[in-house]
């Protein structure tokens, strides 16, 4: 009795839930939230901030930070000239020590970089832009990968889950490579081709950008992809091309093993699977948990952390997490755990916190860990990123099995019509 | 050598299908192209928010589809008239209030016109990319080692066809006589006794309504979203401007070419460089050949 005690202290201490429920906060703690709530990035930034809502009451049922009760100043940010103007009003007027946003990559340099001028503590939970990390900003954290630790993954599956399946050794994979060309489509393919040939060895046979905003025709690529015959296509899509290479390649009974892509645009996108129905079967596409997930595989706080996640997400809009919704909410809890550790907003000591923690995967929502490098980037390795498939209308976590009741299906595609 | 381009069967199978290509793709922006030709031709005016009525005619199509199951082709017949009318309007509210000033002017307002209408898509339709999906967009057609989409062929012999009947309305009516004389000279035009504010309302909304058909065409092809359309209106600017302004036959030629340097540049040089080379092409036209590559030496100043 006495022992379990003590785990359930040392899990409360863990969690930083060190206040009981229902007693009372001492006083405020006002963190500024920056997400595009008007103009063409809305729709994600205003689910952001649902997912910063709903685990900010979780918070506060569970003891707020540093014993106070968390309040949003909540700023409007639908350009990078406005982020930059908002932080800079979150901090001269507001007065926040702690911005935490923003999304996009379009949005989260400009807004950081205000910060960073302030020295104020900026907090990124879901931008992806590799650039971020690299400015040498000391008061710039990010929770997520960037988009180069996409590329480290689709690899990591390619050579590790399919090349097995396929019966290949991972040097005998023949991959070709097509992106849009975003900072965040470079960002991914670059860091895969790299990790691809320096460390498995893969055969490269192609890689190829193109602009989605001007891409109206894939059937030359396809035409020579077909050619070179490689095993796997590794895409990165945006939402318009996706659907047009899937289609076109179909068209052409363009046939390879597998199709790989990273990110919740282009195939991973629910608009993807409303184009094409069960024809998209069989795509793979890189994200956060999604249905099938076992929480089980978790470490017990972090079954406990992700259930009540799930369950608050699920009481507020009814249905599974999304990914705004997991970045954020991952995110900000991750701040509570560091300032609950660091007991202050004060630079140093939050940075000391944050440079301190070492959690392994599994310990918070998503099943990610924490290991921060000194740049203020989280490790490709903690932040556990999982393979979901197109199966039948859905896209289900398939990977890794330790993680999921689903299994991977079509390992290799067959024929376009036998998907089924 | 790259095995991708060595010769032989296979490589004969690879030429007809980038011919097939091309010539598909080359209908679909000639069907983008010809409304906006007709436009600049007679009318002398760069209508920017050209691609904005291709992004209605789209979701025209979509919402037709998915709120009352009617086919595009069958939606095509209503989007004619349809846009014809819309046409009409939008000369009435706006253009007709610019077709005099500067050219700056009118740029500047068409620009204002695109972007406010990307934006009431936006706000009426969210950013969601949308897809439709009837029958004949999933039914491939294979001939000799070459494969393409019904939707395609269908919006490809629509193209020829409307550009045809553009032409012969240009050439053989009373109507086109008239708006081939005020493009010529749009003051001799007036001292003839011809309505000119007619012509022009007649000239864009004819425009408007092709361009709405062109939406309602490609609508099975390509994703529907807000900005859907500047994913064509700079490449029907080229293919005008290749073509001659105001030349229908020139914009189906044109369309083909451009078509031509696309398919062929991705797929010897890759994707990334199909830019490069039309606009270089698009760039020489202008400096060489400036009444565009059909045209007549001069008549690029006509009524300017």
């Amino acid at each position: 009795m006495r022992r379990r005690t003590i785990v359930v202290t040392t899990l409360a201490v863990v969690l930083g839930a060190s206040v009981a429920h229902g007693e009372t906060l001492s006083g405020e703690y006002k963190v500024g939230v920056l997400e595009p709530l008007t103009g063409a990035l809305a729709g994600e930034g205003k689910r952001h901030l649902e997912g910063y809502e709903i685990v900010r009451d979780l918070i506060n049922e569970r003891g707020g930070v540093m014993g106070k009760k968390l309040v949003f100043v909540v700023a409007d940010a639908p350009d990078p000239t406005a982020a930059a103007s908002e932080a800079n009003r979150l901090i001269t007027r507001e007065g926040v020590k702690i911005i935490t946003g923003t999304f996009s990559s379009r949005l989260c340099g400009a807004a950081s970089e205000a910060a960073a001028r302030h020295d104020v503590i900026y907090w990124e939970t879901s931008c992806v832009d590799p650039r971020f990390n690299k400015r040498g900003l000391a008061t710039v954290f990010r929770t997520e990968i960037d988009a180069t630790g996409f590329g480290w993954y689709n690899i990591e599956f390619i050579a590790k889950h399919l090349a097995p399946r396929f019966n290949l050794k991972p040097n005998q994979l023949k991959i070709a490579f097509l992106s849009e060309d975003s900072s965040y489509g470079q960002g991914v393919t670059e860091s895969a081709r790299l990790r691809a040939k320096q460390e498995f060895g893969m055969q490269e046979v192609a890689a190829e950008y193109y602009s989605f905003t001007s891409i109206n025709d894939f059937t030359p690529i396809i035409t020579r992809f077909k050619q070179l015959n490689p095993d796997v296509v590794h895409h990165i899509g945006y939402t318009n091309d996706a659907p047009l290479f899937w289609r076109q390649a179909r068209e052409q009974n363009f046939l390879f093993k597998a199709l790989v892509h990273a990110g919740a645009t282009g195939y991973g996108s629910p608009d993807f699977g409303r184009a094409l129905g069960n024809d998209a079967n069989g795509v793979f596409a890189l994200l956060e948990p999604g249905p099938g997930f076992r929480l089980e595989a978790l470490k017990p706080e972090g079954q406990k952390l992700e259930r009540e996640f799930r369950e608050a997400v699920q009481k507020r809009t009814g249905s599974y997490p999304l990914g705004g919704h997991q970045l954020a909410g991952s995110g900000l809890w991750l701040l509570k755990v560091v300032l609950d550790r660091a007991k202050s907003d004060d630079l140093a000591k939050f940075r000391d916190a944050v440079m301190s923690l070492d959690l392994p995967v599994g310990s918070m929502i998503n099943g990610w860990g924490v290991k921060f490098d000194a740049n203020g980037q989280n490790s490709n390795a903690r932040v556990q990123h999982y393979m979901l498939q197109w199966q039948n209308g859905q896209l289900v976590t398939v990977w890794p099995e330790e993680f999921t009741t689903n299994r991977a299906k079509w390992i290799p595609l067959g024929a376009w019509d036998a998907r089924k | 050598m790259d095995s991708a381009r060595r010769l032989g069967r296979a490589q004969i199978d690879v030429l007809a299908q980038l011919g097939v290509s091309t010539v598909l793709l080359g209908g679909i922006y000639a069907l983008i192209a010809v409304g906006l030709t007709l436009i600049f031709g007679i009318m002398r005016v760069v209508n920017f928010a050209h691609g904005e009525f291709l992004m209605l005619g789209m979701y025209a199509a979509f919402w037709a589809y998915d709120l009352a199951a009617l086919d595009p082709y069958l939606v095509l017949l209503g989007a004619i008239p349809l846009f014809f009318a819309v046409g009409l309007l939008t000369y009435v509210l706006v253009m007709r209030g610019v077709i005099h000033a500067s050219h700056n002017a009118q740029i500047f307002t068409t620009v204002g016109l695109s972007i406010a209408l990307q934006n009431v898509a936006l706000v009426v339709w969210t950013g969601d990319f949308r897809t439709l999906r009837p029958w004949h967009s999933s039914v491939v057609i294979r001939v000799l080692g070459t494969a393409f989409n019904l939707s395609q062929v269908v919006a490809f012999a629509i193209a020829v066809a409307l550009t045809l009947a553009l032409f012969a309305f240009m050439k053989w009516t009373h109507s086109g006589r008239v708006m081939r004389a005020t493009a010529q000279d749009h003051d001799a035009a007036t001292l003839m006794g011809i309505d000119t504010d007619r012509v022009y309302r007649l000239t864009f909304a004819i425009g408007i309504a092709c361009v709405g058909a062109a939406g309602v065409l490609v609508s099975p092809l390509y994703a529907v979203y807000p900005t859907a359309g500047l994913q064509f209106v700079l490449l029907a600017y080229v293919v005008v401007v290749l073509g001659g302004l105001g030349d229908m036959v020139g914009a189906m030629l044109g369309s083909l070419i451009v078509a031509a340097v696309e398919v062929l540049g991705s797929y010897v040089f890759g994707v990334a460089w199909k830019e490069v080379f039309y606009f270089v092409l698009f760039i020489a036209v202008l400096v060489f050949r400036p009444a565009g590559l059909f045209g007549q030496r001069g008549a690029e100043t006509l009524g300017v």
